[in-house]
């Protein structure tokens, strides 16, 4: 008897137990099958209804925990239970309504064989053939009727059940389109950065470097001719100039697109280098920094480059703080002075330029400068991590 | 005079070799990254160096990095440093060694022989040449300021010190004869409160960078 209670126990802990080993197979099934339910719904409704799952990814128990916190599994699960108490009435008409006419049909031509007369939805027996050629085409014709007006609708019906249930809410699609959108924004001002950083080094190693060799040999060229008045020496005296005014412009456009310093130094030196210029003296507050993209640290560059010139020009202020944090994919820029305050974004502050900068990266800026001072310009850039 | 060269791109280097040749000097080396210049310039004992700011292998500031590697060696070495942008840092870097003997140009400035020729002689002489930007960027955006209370002549000539010229050149360069400029300089110093020192040398540029840089901060 204790024998058999333990062997009960052990035999049901271990199909508990297998049943548990089956979990990820089921629920693959189950996705398959509401993905066929999906299709078939999605196929009468004339539209397809959208889902998508957390991609899968890691060892068996990662994917396990991966599908078991997916909440469209959690919905697939729902519509299995509702397909049962819904999905098997509807499916036995649609049994009745396909089998119903040939079974009429043989009713209708064989009704003396059996011993006991058929009846047939009428209720009516059929033991002759008037009766049965009578009722049998009657009731052909009601099979025919409930096929044709009560199956596609309930099809429908249960099609947009389907829909509503293994669909993803409408909040729900909106969020990961939002989420895309973000990480592909993310992407892209990455490549973008990148792809600063590379032009800036080609100008550097390229176009400044030959320039700076023509400028170089018309130097020696002047040289060469120098206190010769004539056309020749003319030229070279114009073609040098050209090729100075063309340094100057080269390094003042590179300089706003992508500060040679910040290629040397990171953002983290590149700051102190500005503080250390910075006529007001400058108080450096800088947390941890991570991996930035380069377009995002060009960008805080530019606000504290053109705050700390602001807090020069106009504040009249003693000390300025420049503090830098990088947290939840965030970067934080705040450039504080304890100067007069009272910030004029109207005229010409260099603030507009900071506002347009940040805002083609999804940033923000805000601008605290009340009348009597201080003045304090926050600036928060996406950043990815 | 004996030079050694550090730049990695080849067409500055070969200009930079003719024009040192053409003025009569002899370039005993030109080597593209860091360790090899402080081996050269162990192996050459040259008069002075020029050193490019990018250098292999990461092409940020190799060039300070070498140079103040090499200064460690021989703290008296001439070393003008070329870049293609200036900043106050790296001046600042170079000159915190105190010993003078060094330049920091944009390569800009090769382009005037003379001037270029100039400034590496007077490298060489134990002067200190800035370029001036470098000064501009200490005199850009100043208010409440002693520097305000300079005349546009004495501005100019505080810019000149600060960029390591003395005294005979000031006058040369601003057309004015020198005794001018000594009544200039004193004023400058009266005016910004530094103690008088009109020889000209190192220890005058940095008195002038140093008030530059840190002056308006004691400031209220």
């Amino acid at each position: 008897m204790l024998l058999s209670v333990v062997l009960l126990a052990a035999g049901s802990t271990i199909i508990a137990g297998l049943g548990l080993l089956a979990l990820p197979w089921v629920l693959l099934a189950l996705r398959r099958w509401t993905d066929w339910h999906r299709r078939l719904a999605g196929g009468l409704l004339a539209t397809t209804i959208p889902t998508r799952y957390q991609p899968l990814s890691g060892s068996a128990g990662q994917r396990l925990r991966q599908m078991l916190t997916d909440r469209t599994t959690w919905r697939d699960l729902a519509w299995s239970l509702i397909q049962m108490l819904i999905g098997l009435p509807l499916a036995a008409l649609a049994l009745v309504v396909a089998v119903g006419p040939p079974l009429t049909v043989v009713s209708m031509l064989f009704w003396w064989v059996p011993d006991e007369p058929v009846h047939l939805l009428t209720g009516v027996p059929l033991d002759n053939w008037p009766s049965a050629i009578g009722f049998g085409l009657l009731n052909l014709a009601l099979m025919v009727a409930l096929g044709l007006v009560a199956v596609p609708p309930l099809a429908r019906g249960h099609a947009h059940l389907t829909r509503a249930l293994l669909a993803r809410p409408a909040a729900q699609q909106l969020a990961e389109r939002v989420e895309t959108l973000t990480q592909t924004r993310a992407d892209a001002i990455d490549a973008h950065g990148a792809e600063l950083a590379r032009i800036e080094r080609d100008l550097h190693d390229g176009t400044q470097a030959r320039l700076v060799a023509i400028a170089m040999r018309l130097g020696i060229a002047k040289q060469e001719l120098a206190g010769e008045p004539g056309l020749l020496a003319r030229l070279i005296d114009e073609a040098h100039d050209s090729a100075e005014t063309a340094m100057h412009e080269l390094r003042t456009i590179i300089r706003t697109m992508y500060p040679p310093v910040l290629a040397d130094l990171g953002l983290a030196g590149a700051v102190h280098a500005l503080a250390a210029q910075s006529p007001v003296p400058t108080h450096l507050d800088l947390g941890r920094l991570g991996t930035l993209p380069a377009a995002v640290e060009a960008a805080a560059y530019y606000a504290i480059s053109e705050a700390l010139t602001n807090v020069a020009k106009h504040s009249d202020a003693g000390t300025a703080t420049v503090s830098i944090r990088q947290a939840g994919g965030w970067l934080r820029t705040s450039i504080t002075d304890d100067g007069r305050g009272g910030a004029d974004e109207s005229g010409g502050s260099g603030i507009t330029g900071i506002r347009q900068r940040i805002a083609a990266l999804d940033g923000t800026v805000q601008v605290i400068s009340p009348p009597d001072g201080p003045t304090s310009i926050t600036v928060s850039l996406p950043c990815g991590s | 005079m004996r030079i050694v060269i550090a730049e990695d791109n080849v067409l500055l280097a070969e200009g930079l070799q003719l024009l040192l040749t053409r003025a009569g000097m002899e370039v005993a080396a030109t080597v593209a990254d860091g360790d090899e210049f402080v081996a050269a310039v162990a192996r050459h004992r040259p008069d002075v160096t020029i050193v490019d700011v990018r250098l292999p292998p990461t092409y940020r500031h190799e060039g300070i990095r070498a140079a103040l590697a090499a200064r460690r060696d021989r703290p008296d070495l001439p070393v003008l440093v070329l870049s293609q942008y200036v900043e106050l840092v790296y001046a600042t870097q170079l000159l915190a060694g105190g010993q003078g003997s060094v330049g920091y140009l944009l390569k800009d400035r090769v382009g005037r022989v003379e001037e270029f020729l100039d400034a590496l002689r007077r490298v060489a002489a134990g002067g200190t040449v800035m370029d001036p930007e470098v000064v501009a960027q200490l005199l850009a955006h100043r208010h409440n300021d002693p520097i305000d209370t300079l005349s546009p002549r004495e501005r100019e000539v505080l810019g000149l010190m600060a960029q390591g010229h003395d005294n005979t050149a000031i006058a040369r360069l601003l057309f004015i004869v020198e005794s001018s400029v000594n009544k200039h300089v004193g004023n400058v110093f009266a005016k910004l409160g530094l103690s008088a020192d009109d020889s000209g040398g190192h220890r005058r540029v940095l008195a002038v960078l140093a008030y530059l840089n840190n002056q308006s901060r004691t400031v209220p």
